[in-house]
């Protein structure tokens, strides 16, 4: 009668598996089947790649020589710009096929390497995460050893600062100390350094990042704004970052030595 | 000078400066970086503290303890046309070279990359053509084995992951035998697999690029070369040696080994923007913590001697 039992058991736990592993919706039902730490937080660890056209235009937009439509990742659609910081933006704008930092692969920064399409790598331990950028091969630190904000931040960095707690199952980055040297799109759309970006990281299933991050910043906007989108998985088949320090396109040719004459 | 910002124009500048020091200087780290002989680390067992995965536990700050990549093979001679003041007293009285094997001290190149190489070292102090410029002063990530004797560094480990972080560029080294990048990828830093043997992590690296050149003396291994480094920790944790196997038919006779000794770096040491660029942690009450900040180098720079050597340093360099 006992082994009877313990059969049905295994047969029942061999269902839930196979109804786990088929459908994909059970796993994300479950929190549990989400990658985890041994200390219970999320294991964001892996490499990440946007689908959206966020990098294109944060804002919604049409198809254009330079860039697909996309419907938008701004929560109400408009980015609050003050009145002189929106003239620049449409000067950014014009000015996009020269002027965006990117050209010159230079740091994306923050969030704009986030959603640059990309991927980039995410490794964890305790104390932080560490965001390895494909684009120029750029290293962010996102700390979560309880540490505050430096106080001096020389003149700022290209990716800020970054400070992280964790609210439950979502990592939630306070990250400052900006420059200004950097944009959020490719359609000229920018900040100042002061520039104050709080991202939410949370898994939606298993190979789904929701990427959510609040942006305020008064000497540009007259309110903090917000933007969503997704981060993929990146599951190819022995997928691995390529290193692309792009910058040194321009002299690499030079390289290696030529024959002597 | 910022100390978050890899300014490469004074780089230039100041690595001749700093080799001028005395040997005996006792700046931060006690003039570490003079030390004149490399330590013994035997390969072995790790008795120290292990990772969750299993991995030694060798995370942190290290830099090398004898010069920087002014001379390879005479760590302490300085650069082609600016010898230091130590370049004219007895050989023995200066670091020895860092080819370990053979035994002496000199890459075994075939003619016609000897030629390649002191073409190079000729025209490095005026140089007329791009290719006389040393990479690494353009920002180009230092490669292998440059980037273990510039800068100090950061080493992080994760499951399956040692990664080395860089002033200049970055090396993600996986520990799982995954097969390597196809044959066509060509990098500047290549392609890295590497596993633990007791003490060492021993790296096998393939698809580099050969432009990262290993100094100023312009050696050089090709795009056919391949790299077998053997990183040896100090059991006691004071740093590790590394020690890297070289071969490449189409430029040497024979496979050849280099040593470069790297001590550790902790709170117990002095940040300095050389060795140590590190900043103290803001946790008022607790113990002090050092970490590291950001690095940049192109954007503070822009490809170094952009005019003098015909390098657009204000155009678009990618269309993507």
């Amino acid at each position: 009668m006992g082994q009877i039992i313990t059969k049905a058991r295994r047969l029942a736990a061999a269902t839930a598996l196979l109804a786990i592993a088929f459908t994909g919706v059970a796993a994300d039902a479950q929190t549990g089947q989400l990658p985890r730490r041994t200390d219970g937080h999320p294991d964001f660890s892996g490499i990440w790649q946007t689908l959206s056209e966020a990098d294109y235009d944060l804002e919604p937009h049409a198809g254009r020589h330079d860039a697909p439509p996309g419907p938008g990742v701004v929560e109400g659609g408009v980015i609050p710009y003050r009145p002189e910081a929106l003239a620049q933006k449409q000067r950014n704008f014009a000015a996009r096929g020269k002027e965006d930092p990117r050209l010159k692969c230079w740091v994306a920064g923050t969030p704009r390497g986030i959603y640059y399409p990309a991927p980039f790598q995410i490794f964890q331990r305790d104390s932080d995460l560490t965001l390895v950028h494909q684009f120029g091969h750029q290293v962010r630190t996102i700390f979560t050893n309880g540490t505050g904000h430096q106080t001096e931040t020389d003149d700022g960095y290209y990716l800020g600062d970054s400070r992280a707690k964790w609210d439950g199952d979502t990592l939630v980055v306070d990250v400052i100390g900006f420059n200004e040297e950097t944009w959020l799109d490719r359609a000229g759309n920018y900040h100042s350094d002061a520039l104050h970006v709080v991202e939410r990281w949370s898994y939606v299933d298993k190979d789904t990042i929701s990427y959510r991050a609040t942006i305020e910043d008064p000497k540009v906007f007259t309110k903090p704004w917000t933007i969503e989108l997704l981060l993929n998985r990146r599951r190819d088949k022995n997928f691995q970052l390529i290193e692309d320090y792009c910058f040194t396109l321009p002299y690499e040719q030079a390289y290696p030595h030529k024959e002597v004459k | 000078m910022r100390s978050s910002k890899v300014l490469a124009g004074a780089l230039l500048a100041l690595a001749p400066a700093a080799h001028a020091q005395s040997p005996q200087a006792t700046g931060n780290g006690g003039g570490i970086r003079w030390q004149k002989t490399v330590p013994v680390i035997a390969s072995g067992a790790w008795a120290g503290a292990k990772l969750a995965d299993g991995q030694p536990d060798i995370s942190g700050f290290y830099s090398n303890t004898i010069s920087n990549h002014s001379n390879f093979t005479d760590p302490q001679a300085g650069p082609p046309g600016e010898p230091s003041d130590v370049a004219n007293l007895p050989r023995d009285q200066r670091a020895p070279s860092r080819v370990t094997d053979p035994a002496d001290g000199q890459i075994p190149y075939l003619p016609t990359a000897r030629a390649l190489q002191e073409d190079f070292a000729k025209n490095f102090p005026e140089p007329n053509k791009p290719r006389y410029i040393e990479p690494l002063a353009r920002c180009a990530p230092a490669g292998v084995p440059k980037s273990y004797m510039w800068h100090g560094f950061e080493v992080r480990q994760f499951p399956n992951y040692v990664v080395f972080l860089f002033d200049s560029g970055s090396r993600i080294i996986p520990l799982d035998n995954r097969p390597h990048l196809p044959g066509a990828i060509k990098l500047w830093n290549g392609d890295s697999r590497g596993h633990w043997e007791g003490n060492v992590l021993v790296v096998d690296v393939q698809n580099q690029n050969g432009k990262a050149l290993f100094g100023r003396y312009g050696d050089f291994i090709s795009e056919n070369g391949r790299v077998t480094e053997r990183y040896i920790f100090d059991p006691k944790g004071g740093g590790f040696n590394y020690v890297a196997t070289f071969t490449d038919p189409t430029v040497y006779s024979r496979p050849w080994t280099a040593t470069i000794p790297v001590k550790r770096y902790t709170e117990a040491d002095k940040p300095d923007g050389w060795h140590y660029d590190v900043k103290p942690a803001n946790r008022p009450g607790k113990p002090l913590l050092h970490e590291r900040v950001e690095r940049v180098c192109v954007e503070n720079n822009g490809p170094f001697g952009g005019g003098a050597v015909g390098v657009p340093s204000d155009q678009p360099v990618i269309a993507r």
